[in-house]
């Protein structure tokens, strides 16, 4: 016993340099140390990680699916023509000084003209058509002018057009796509705040889930606290292992939630790729951005960051 | 270093632990608290270490008023106190040389120096052979030791231990009193709450009795016999 140097009176101040070192030093004990207590216990692990994942999955799920039905809803505003029914006994003649008149316009880029016989060809052409057809004694079908709107005119311009077209003599009816694609707007518009209120909400889930995995993480080790308060630990230092695991079971559960949506992604692919033959093959599947993909990860570390330190902080006020 | 002025302490339920207590320890001293199991020995200590707090009455520490530290403070003021428990109260699942380091790493002490002092420690309570081993494979005594180990490693100014000795066999209550007093001699301030009479006889050291929460008597050094 020959050390009684070490312990020649009270101790001086640690000198600050090197308390930053040993601060960084109990960050990384902190940080592997959550980590072997996460895989000491691995189903119980895993489950708060699939739980978790599979709340901030979802969210991103929709954003896809919206998105996507987005994009279809472009190609199909762009390959929309406007149809103009002409009245019944309305002749070729008429038919085709409006069509040249409505041809001249800025925003139109063609103009077709459908006379009663060709439309008549065509229904025969459709399967079923044909013996009903042939039932009747004459033709019933009106000329019918097809105009095809430039496709960087303006919603406004080809609604004014659409009005005007209205207005014209002779004309029956006009069916134009534009109110259904104002409607598809508003309901995307609706599904975005859906899938925000959605993503707020799971992200509250995810929240409790690790707030809850972390508080008893923390009761579990009651008496290890205790101990460690008594010997002078800080809030800081005692709570460090539990932000860490936080940030861990978020991590993980946000690259598990960036790897289920690249999933669906891909499994959109196909029934994608063959609805965009319907469309020229103009229609390409909505990715994900790959800042997003990495950004989930990260947003979901510092959520379950948070979830542990409003959890610590309330579970070591009741230790102290 | 010490100073009791009419500390009171009463418990909801109203059981009073201690009542108007006061005494005074100088810097450099050893003491006993003795007095029967419920005399208010283990509640003095607790209200050193802000463990608990007094309902009434005055404590300073080293020129501190106690009831000035905040919630916020308490680590740093525990820092500065070496506690002892009757059940050691070590970290089952960390090594002994981790135990034992514990109050130098909350102190931000460098690797290096944690290492040196933490053997020193070891060695002054005779377990260096032992740093690697959890404190489960050793006997109460060692862990005992192991305990006052941390108690000492930061070189408190004030040591306090509760029933330091009590289940162990008298041989090693000696030893481990013997240990105290070896701190005392190198300046720390050393407060022990033991029932164990005749062991205290043995001591030679002032001792401060309690029954039922009050100071009952005060024997200087000098007057244990």
């Amino acid at each position: 016993m020959n050390a009684s140097k070490e312990f020649n009176g009270p101790a001086a101040q640690v000198p600050r340099q090197q308390r930053f070192a040993s601060w960084q030093e109990h960050h990384g004990w902190s940080a592997a140390a959550s980590l072997r207590r996460l895989a000491a216990r691995p189903l119980g692990s895993l489950l708060t990680i699939a739980v978790m994942g599979l709340a901030l999955a979802l969210p991103l799920a929709f954003y896809l699916l919206l998105g996507n039905v987005q994009k279809l809803g472009d190609a199909m505003g762009q390959s929309q023509a406007i149809s103009v029914f002409m009245q019944t006994g309305q002749s070729g003649q008429a038919t085709q000084l409006l069509a040249t008149q409505l041809g001249n316009r800025p925003e139109v880029a063609s103009v077709a003209v459908k006379s009663p016989q060709q439309g008549m060809e065509e229904l025969a052409k459709m399967q079923g058509f044909s013996g009903a057809l042939a039932l009747l004694d004459d033709n019933p079908l009106p000329y019918v002018v097809q105009l095809q709107p430039r496709s960087d005119a303006s919603a406004a311009a080809v609604e004014t057009l659409v009005a005007d077209v209205r207005a014209m003599q002779g004309v029956e009816l006009v069916q134009d796509s534009d109110s259904w694609r104002k409607r598809l707007e508003a309901l995307l518009g609706v599904g975005n705040r859906v899938v925000l209120m959605l993503a707020l909400m799971l992200a509250m889930a995810a929240l409790l889930v690790v707030g809850n995995t972390v508080r008893v993480d923390i009761a579990s080790r009651s008496e290890e606290i205790g101990v460690l308060l008594l010997v002078g630990a800080s809030d800081a230092f005692v709570r460090r292992p539990y932000l860490y695991a936080g940030i861990w079971y978020g991590l993980f559960s946000g690259i598990l939630a960036a790897l289920l949506a690249v999933v669906i992604e891909l499994g959109l692919a196909a029934p994608v790729a063959q609805l965009s033959q319907t469309y020229d093959g103009k229609l390409r599947v909505a990715g994900l951005p790959t800042w997003l993909l990495l950004a989930v990860p990260l947003a979901a570390a510092a959520l379950g960051w948070l979830g542990a330190r409003l959890v610590s902080a309330w579970q070591l006020r009741k230790a102290a | 270093m010490i100073h009791f002025d009419q500390v009171s302490k009463r418990y909801e339920g109203g059981h009073e632990a201690l009542s108007q207590l006061s005494f005074e320890v100088p810097t450099g001293e050893m003491a006993f608290v003795t007095g029967h199991s419920g005399a208010g020995k283990s509640t003095l200590l607790k209200l050193l270490g802000l463990i608990e707090r007094p309902s009434h009455g005055v404590i300073t520490l080293d020129g501190q008023n106690l009831a000035r530290v905040r919630r916020g403070g308490i680590p740093r003021l525990r820092r500065r106190i070496g506690m002892v428990f009757q059940d050691h109260r070590l970290l089952m699942e960390r090594t002994v040389f981790a135990n034992v380091e514990l109050p130098l790493m909350i102190g931000g002490v460098a690797r290096a120096e944690r290492a040196r002092r933490v053997r020193a420690a070891l060695e002054k309570v005779g377990l260096l052979a032992c740093e690697r081993q959890l404190p489960a494979t050793l006997s109460t005594g060692e862990q005992q030791r192991v305990g006052i180990a941390r108690a000492i490693v930061a070189r408190p100014t004030l040591l306090i231990a509760d029933e330091p000795t009590g289940n162990l066999d008298p041989q090693l209550a000696v030893e481990i009193m013997g240990l105290f007093a070896e701190f005392q001699q190198v300046g720390t301030t050393v407060l022990i709450a033991s029932h164990d009479l005749s062991l205290i006889k043995r001591m030679h050291k002032r001792v401060i009795v309690l029954d039922h929460g009050r100071l009952v008597a005060d024997l200087a050094a000098q007057e244990v016999l």
